[in-house]
């Protein structure tokens, strides 16, 4: 009994210590502990719950420990606790019996009987206020650093960009400066090349041989060449930068200004003697510049030695023909006689070689006759003699005479009046009457057979007007320009008519516009040609 | 029940057989040191030893069993020197359970009312008092009360407050409830067979 009441002792002390130092043990830890029943119920806390609640441990416990806390907050954590048996470092709000809420780390562990049974839990939390003071002190501090910073950062910043807009804008204006650099240069290069060219260019107006006279978009002279300055004897000095106006009193000038108009027109290649050893071609044009007119170019072309040369020539073939012209009647009328058998009976196997000589004889007398009347034209002593005459009547003896000759080729041969009565009109009847065989002879000679000719008589514009319209051979479109050049034929008229001096429409030209007429045509290869000309009803005698 | 506390008394109440474990003297002296500190504490001691009843509350053991005169005779003694009503005494038995060894020993099993209540209240009874029988007669959550019976345990009328606030102290950790009340509806005291608390919470 003794040993049992010893024992029972020994156990009844071991369990008082141990309590003694549970108790102990539980009341010192610093860190706030709560045991809590299965149904939720604080059934013990500790000394440090006391100073971190405000409530006495008495009070503590029996309080439902959703009481100090955010129910949602604390249910979720132990929802947790009882599916994991503990959490872990949670912040969650607790709430001082004064009512104040401070932040704390919860952490729970759950409590199990041996059978497995929960028995209820543990939480333990860590008063995080002071720790959260310090760290938004700390978060504030770092802010405030951070905007300190990032104020610094943004002036640094700042104060890069700038240095670099700086930096920027020192380039733009280095390239800037190399692009202009490079302009100038360019520039520079160009104005060398504009000079070396505008040194050429004067170089080859200073030398060449024809007097350029430049006028300025309002028509004043603002350069002439030294070939110009001989020209008209006169010293560019003198007269550069005078206007139209001016320039127009001076006797050289005026001569061009009859031929170009005070307006400058376009001209090409108009004669003016300027003196008797002086002969020149007048050209002008405009100077464009992208198609607008700013100024005006007058070309002075020397021809006096051409002009020489020319009239040299006409007077040689002058002189040839009259040389020629009376041997040749000469042997016109000798051939006529022994033909005639004058001079006694001809063997008929001779006739036709007497008749074969005087139609090459009749031929070259032709030629003759043409070349005088050409050398007759260039030296201006084709001279007319004027005398009012019925052109009508001229007209129709020539065509008469070709009546026979269109008749022979199959021609359809037809003279057209549109007018009843014509007046008398001024003419050199000769003259007249060779340009209406001209033209009724070319007619017929290039129209094939079963073509035709007609001519036509009018009055018009106070002109008398006659046109000669044919179905010949035509007159190809690139010769055009040059029909009424001498010499001049164009190669399908040579085929047809092997003959043909070239001379006829040149002389046929000077009569008409001798008579102060105009002479045109309108010609289709292969189709054939309308010649046209006009001569005044009233004409002043020149 | 302001019965005069001499020397008589205690000697009668000393006669009482039965016992109650030394956990039941430790939450009184617990008590007075946090009401009225080490002071108090010596007083009480003084006035105990003065009635030929020394009690060295620091010495007793929570485990131990002391005899059951004894509680009447620390309780009454407690009233006379800091006079306490029975109020406070009630308190007393209240707070008991938050401090009381046993009382966290059994918390284990406080799992629900009805186990408490049905099951552990005897047994926990038990572990306090030698005497006695605590015995669960009904219990209405719906309706919010239930009523304990209390046999065999004549001691002394100051054990009815503070068993009666030691029942509410009980239920306050199986029940969420801020107001806990009892009523002492038979006392044995009063010619009744047995005690009967009616404990009715909201």
């Amino acid at each position: 009994m003794d040993v049992k009441k010893d024992r029972e002792k020994i156990l009844l002390e071991d369990l008082t210590l141990l309590e003694s130092y549970l108790r102990d043990l539980f009341f010192f830890l610093p860190i706030p502990v709560c045991l809590v029943s299965s149904i939720g119920i604080i059934l013990e806390v500790n000394l440090a719950f006391e100073e971190i609640s405000g409530y006495k441990i008495e009070e503590a416990i029996g309080k439902p420990i959703e009481a100090l806390f955010i129910k949602e907050e604390i249910k979720e954590i132990l929802k947790e606790t009882f599916e994991k048996g503990f959490v872990k470092e949670r912040e969650i709000n607790f709430f001082t019996k004064d009512k104040r809420k401070i932040l704390v780390s919860v952490s729970t562990k759950l409590r199990k009987s041996e059978e497995g049974e929960i028995i209820g839990y543990f939480i333990s939390f860590f008063d995080l206020s002071n720790i959260k003071k310090i760290e938004s002190e700390l978060q504030n501090k770092l802010e405030e650093l951070n905007k300190a910073k990032e104020t610094e950062m943004i002036l640094r910043i700042r104060e890069m960009a700038k240095a670099k807009d700086v930096e920027r804008k020192v380039e733009e204006l280095e390239k800037a400066r190399k692009a202009l650099m490079n302009i100038l240069e360019d520039i520079e290069e160009a104005k060398k090349k504009a000079e070396e060219e505008k040194n050429k260019t004067l170089a080859i107006v200073e030398n060449f041989v024809d007097g350029l006279l430049i006028f300025d978009k309002d028509r004043r002279l603002v350069s002439m060449n030294p070939q110009a300055e001989i020209f008209l004897k006169l010293k560019k000095e003198e007269i550069i930068g005078k206007s139209i106006e001016d320039l127009k009193e001076i006797p050289e000038f005026k001569k061009i200004f009859e031929i170009v108009g005070l307006e400058i027109e376009p001209c090409f290649r108009e004669e003016l003697k300027m003196e008797e050893n002086l002969i020149l071609e007048v050209t002008s044009l405009p100077i464009l510049l992208e198609k607008e007119k700013i100024g005006n170019l007058i070309i002075l072309h020397d021809i006096t030695r051409e002009k020489y040369i020319d009239q040299l020539k006409t007077e040689f073939v002058s002189l040839a023909a009259h040389q020629l012209r009376t041997p040749l009647s000469g042997i016109k009328w000798s051939l006529k006689m022994i033909l005639d058998e004058d001079l006694g009976p001809v063997p008929e196997g001779l006739k036709d070689f007497l008749k074969k000589a005087l139609l090459s004889n009749e031929r070259l007398i032709h030629l003759v006759n043409d070349l005088l009347d050409v050398t007759r034209i260039e030296e201006g002593k084709f001279l007319y003699k004027l005398e009012e005459k019925d052109v009508v009547k001229i007209v129709e003896n020539v065509f008469n005479s070709y009546l026979d000759l269109a008749k022979e080729k199959n021609i359809e041969f037809k003279l057209e009046k549109l007018k009843d009565d014509f007046p008398l009109i001024k003419v050199d009847e000769e003259k007249i009457k060779l340009v209406i065989q001209n033209l009724i002879e070319n007619a017929l000679i290039y129209t094939l057979p079963k073509g035709k000719v007609t001519v036509t008589i009018d009055l018009q514009n106070g002109n008398f007007f006659f046109k000669i319209q044919d179905t010949g051979i035509g007159i190809p479109k690139e010769v055009q320009d040059r029909i009424f050049t001498k010499f001049f034929r164009a190669s399908n008229a040579a085929k047809i008519d092997t003959e043909g001096s070239g001379l006829g429409l040149f002389v046929t030209k000077n009569i008409v516009e001798s008579h102060g007429g105009k002479i045109w045509f309108e010609s289709e290869e292969g189709k054939g040609t309308t010649f046209y000309f006009t001569i005044p009803v009233k004409k002043e005698e020149k | 029940m302001n019965q005069e506390l001499t020397k008589e008394i205690v000697k009668k109440l000393m006669e009482i057989k039965g016992e109650a474990k030394g956990t039941t003297f430790k939450t009184d002296a617990e008590h007075i040191l946090k009401e009225k500190g080490e002071e108090g504490l010596k007083r009480l001691e003084a006035e105990l030893e003065s009635l030929g009843c020394p009690i060295k509350y620091q010495e007793i053991k929570a485990m131990a069993f002391y005899p059951v005169g004894l509680r009447a005779i620390s309780l009454l003694a407690i009233k006379k020197i800091f006079n306490y009503d029975d109020k406070k005494i009630e308190e007393m038995g209240f707070l008991a359970t938050k401090r009381s060894l046993i009382v966290k020993l059994f918390v284990r099993y406080f799992l629900s009312v009805q186990r408490v209540f049905s099951k552990e209240a005897p047994l926990l009874w038990e572990q306090h008092y030698t005497i006695g029988e605590l015995i669960p007669v009904e219990l209405n959550e719906e309706k919010k009360y239930a009523i304990l019976r209390l046999k065999d345990f004549d001691v002394h009328p100051i054990l009815c407050c503070y068993l009666g606030g030691y029942f509410c102290g009980i239920v306050q950790m199986i029940i969420k409830s801020p107001q806990i009340n009892f009523e002492e509806r038979k006392c044995t005291f009063r010619g009744d067979e047995y005690h009967e608390y009616l404990l009715k919470w909201t």
